[in-house]
């Protein structure tokens, strides 16, 4: 964020926050109390496990030990200033996270950051890292789908890029993409684990990125976020939220997202419309970031399956915490040709319409809307926490279905699919935790079962009423290509290969992984159509 | 006083006009018929649809859609299921975001099985999307009696607006979220209203009713759940109320749709006869159809569409019907 709109941002984020809390309290006794013990109790919590010589826990400490001393005696005037004077700390430390040089220097250097970063990071130089670099890495990224479109609204309003999210080199992937693109970085909140990854925290900050940190709890934190997201965007600061909220476990495309952070562009578009701001349109920019392979596979699926890791929210050990492997991974990816695909769909405004090339909002039928009017009443734009709240269930659907569409299938997906339909149908009635373990009955299937049976989910994917993207390979149709393509790629970075091919006949080894990358399949309902074929 | 606007003047679209002329509010119907339009502006009378009743004066009527829907930022539309398509989609060149539509319509598309909130989506840019719904005979409406509706919408803006310009002494409305299970069930209570039609003319007793309408209701809740809705709402005005009233009164078209079956007459004899849509025949096609695709086993609409589309005598049909293994009562799906 510029400095002129830091100090501004500062202020409005503190004070929108504060009057958020004090309006709730209007009529509930002891709610301004409540709100500042959640706090304490919560930052209290986090402090006995905070570095105690850190400066910005000795100023937190400082603080909520004065509040606590007061709190039970307080007048709601001090219980006012108690919290503006936490929300001001909080506001300060995400609003300041943001360094004006670091980005100016990122805009010019992003071309060579992410594969001068890797080479900084690593120990001894790779030979076939040097190839990635001599290339750059334009040969691996590929950006497609409705890039002119967006391109075009750049200047009409702010763009709100909402992608799916796989993998932690999602952020960096699409920094990149957007930079090939000529868009400026994002303003993005990124998760503190993100930044303590050697490799990637400087080049996080540099992406537009604010520290979020998940250890603190309290309401008056979240809120504090949200606002700040929504004043960004205000400014004009084009922004990067992951709907999904946090990386897809299962493998699945996305279909049902986080409405919170979502919510803030009907406010912010609201908020520019009261405030008659000369470009209060925000643009909402759906996106899939897709990979052959992915990095953090193995512990995604197995967080996914394990009954109570399905809590966990912060995974900090897993191969995003390896510099090693992120080398091993970019490197023998790229030694494959594999791109990933940055694919962009249609950008649509805050309600879920699409727009044209103008930024105009379209209705169903190609007319054109005069998008004001929904958040107005005779005329007149008003806010309505309940309406914007069903507007945002209807944009999260619309950016779903976006996914559905914009979802760019991939060898390994349709092959993990497919290995996935003939184990089942090999071990009807099985416990599918069982299975997953043991593999059945059969460890391998003939090379032409395999065929067939990708050959049925390709045409049932290309049947689908509105089906998929497809890579390349899978465009072509050359069935034992596919296959071979994906058997190639399963070789070369787990640390057991998914499926092996063993003279003529594939092996499945980690069903996990399969069903992983099979699941990017999931939920177009393919099941129904397979089943009616066979 | 509110403008408003009524899309649609056939009995029940004139009948909430004449609820909304009491309330004070300045109504503007809209209608394809010049004839019709002149005579409610002019003689505040629907001879057609409301014989010996008179409207409110202050209720107005225009052939101009573009007028209509700029008279009003809430509109009431009351047209049959069929026809909703095209009317939606002609008042997508006038309505705004700020628009909000209730609909009074009880049907679903016939072929794609949509609800009417869906067609409304898909035809316009409107949101703010309604439905009303309950056990409303429209001529005990007109006589004032008391009686008692159900408005669903997403929207809190359109329950409120809906409650504050329809309720009235004698008409309670009702506000709920459920959008879903309003449609579901003022669409399907058609369906079980021209089977209670058969069972009242073969002359047969309130058991005979009272099971139908059980049965009938936990039909109505599998196709609700199947849809997204919240079963809870067929216990209330939209769901066992609209199916208590729809068929123990003989002022229904789907029950005389029924009594006409029981008789033996076809489908084409009845069409002829009856210059009133009868919304529960093209629903219980699209329920059978729906059934089928979704793997629902739902006795009664098979038996209604054997009747009316499979020329089935009605004895035989419902001999089948009580022929059927009785399991549990409300887990299951069996009569």
């Amino acid at each position: 964020m510029r400095r002129e709109d830091q100090e501004r941002a500062l202020v409005e984020v503190t004070s929108r926050v504060v009057d958020s809390f004090v309006q709730a309290a209007t009529d509930r006794e002891g709610y301004l109390e409540g709100v500042l013990s959640d706090t304490l109790y919560h930052e209290g919590l986090r402090l006995e496990k905070a570095d105690p010589s850190d400066p910005a826990t000795k100023a937190y400490k400082a603080v909520y030990s004065q509040a606590r001393r007061e709190l039970g005696s307080a007048s709601s005037s001090r219980q006012k200033a108690m919290l503006t004077e936490i929300t001001r700390q909080f506001a300060e430390e995400v609003v300041g996270n943001f360094d004006e040089r670091v980005y100016r220097v990122a805009t010019r250097a992003l071309p060579h950051g992410l594969s001068a970063l890797l080479k900084g990071a690593s120990v001894r130089r790779v030979a076939n890292m040097e190839i990635l670099f001599r290339r750059g890495l334009q040969e691996y990224v590929s950006v497609e789908g409705e890039v002119d479109h967006v391109k075009a609204l750049l200047n009409r309003g702010t763009l709100l890029v909402t992608p799916t999210h796989s993998s932690n080199l999602d952020s960096p992937v699409l920094g990149y993409a957007i930079y090939l693109m000529g868009i400026p970085p994002l303003t993005y909140g990124a998760g503190l684990n993100l930044f303590t990854n050697p490799v990637l925290s400087f080049f996080m900050s540099n992406l537009g990125a604010y520290k979020v940190d998940r250890r603190k709890k309290a309401a008056l934190y979240k809120a504090v976020l949200k606002q700040y997201s929504t004043v960004a965007l205000e400014l004009g600061y084009h922004s990067l939220f992951f709907p999904g909220g946090t990386r897809s476990r299962s493998g699945e495309v996305e279909r049902t997202l986080k409405k919170g952070l979502l919510g803030t562009a009907v406010r912010a578009y609201t908020n520019n419309l009261q405030s008659a701001r000369p470009k209060p349109d925000i643009f909402v920019v759906p996106c899939t970031i897709n990979y052959k392979l992915v990095l953090e596979a193995e512990t995604l699926i197995k967080d996914h399956l394990a009954e109570v890791g399905k809590a966990r929210f912060i995974i900090t050990d897993d191969e995003f915490s390896k510099p090693r492997r992120i080398l091993n991974f970019m490197s023998n990816l790229f030694s494959l040709d594999a791109r990933i695909v940055v694919r962009f769909g249609k950008p649509m405004d805050v309600f879920g319409n699409p727009v044209d090339l103008e930024g105009r909002s379209l209705d169903p039928r190609g007319r054109v809307v005069d998008r004001r009017g929904y958040v107005s009443r005779g005329g007149v734009p008003v806010r309505d926490d309940q309406r914007d709240q069903q507007y945002t269930t209807e944009l999260a659907g619309e950016i779903a279905r976006s996914y559905g569409r914009d979802n760019v299938v991939m060898s390994t997906n349709l092959l993990g699919f497919a290995l996935n339909n003939l184990i089942e149908r090999a071990n009807p009635g099985m416990d599918p935790y069982r299975l997953l373990r043991t593999g059945g009955t059969a460890d391998s299937f003939p090379m032409s079962e395999v065929h067939s049976e990708v050959e049925r989910v390709l045409a049932a994917v290309r049947d689908l009423p509105e089906p998929p993207a497809l890579e390349a390979i899978i465009q072509r149709g050359d069935v034992p290509d596919i296959v071979n393509d994906a058997l190639k790629h399963f070789a070369i970075y787990h640390t057991l290969d998914a499926a092996e091919r063993r003279g003529d006949r594939v092996f499945h080894h980690d069903r996990n992984l399969l069903r992983f990358y099979g699941n990017r399949l999931r939920g177009y309902d393919l099941g129904r159509t397979l089943a009616a074929g066979s | 006083m509110e403008q408003v606007t009524v899309i649609g003047a056939g009995s029940w679209g004139s009948t909430l006009a004449d609820v909304l002329g009491n309330n004070g509010h300045d109504v503007l119907m809209w209608a394809r018929s010049p004839e019709r339009c002149e005579e409610i502006t002019e003689q505040h009378t629907n001879a057609r649809y409301l014989p010996g009743f008179e409207l409110s004066p202050n209720i107005s009527a225009t052939t101009d859609l573009e007028r209509a829907c700029a008279h009003s930022k809430w509109i009431l539309l009351v047209v049959p299921s069929h026809g909703l398509r095209q009317c939606a989609r002609e008042m997508g060149d006038f309505v705004t975001g700020e628009h909000s539509i209730v609909h009074a319509t009880k049907g679903i598309e016939q072929g794609s099985f949509r609800r009417m909130s869906q067609v409304l989506r898909e035809e316009t840019c409107v949101r703010k999307i309604g439905v009303l719904s309950g056990p409303n005979l429209a001529k005990e409406i007109m006589r004032r009696q008391p009686a008692g509706t159900l408005v669903a919408s997403k929207y809190r803006e359109v329950l409120d607006q809906s409650q504050a310009l329809l309720h009235s002494h004698s008409f309670r409305v009702y506000a709920g979220d459920d959008v879903v299970g309003a449609e579901v069930g003022g669409a399907f209570k058609n369906i079980v209203a021209v089977a209670a039609g058969v069972v009242d003319e073969l002359g047969m007793g309130d058991n005979t009713r009272a099971l139908l309408l059980t049965r009938g209701l936990n039909e109505m809740a599998h196709v609700g759940a199947a849809m997204g809705a919240n079963v809870l709402t067929f216990g209330g005005l939209a769901g066992i109320g609209d199916l208590m009233a729809t068929c123990a009164s003989p002022l229904s078209r789907n029950h005389q749709v029924g009594e006409r079956l029981a008789r033996g007459q076809s489908l084409e004899q009845i069409r002829d006869e009856m210059h009133m849509v009868a919304e529960g025949v093209k629903t219980t096609r699209s329920t059978f159809d729906f059934a089928a695709h979704k793997g629902l086993d739902l006795p009664i609409v098979r038996a209604v569409n054997a009747v009316i589309y499979e020329q089935r005598p009605v004895p035989e049909v419902i001999a089948e019907l009580m022929a059927l293994p009785a399991s549990q009562e409300l887990v299951e799906l069996s009569w």
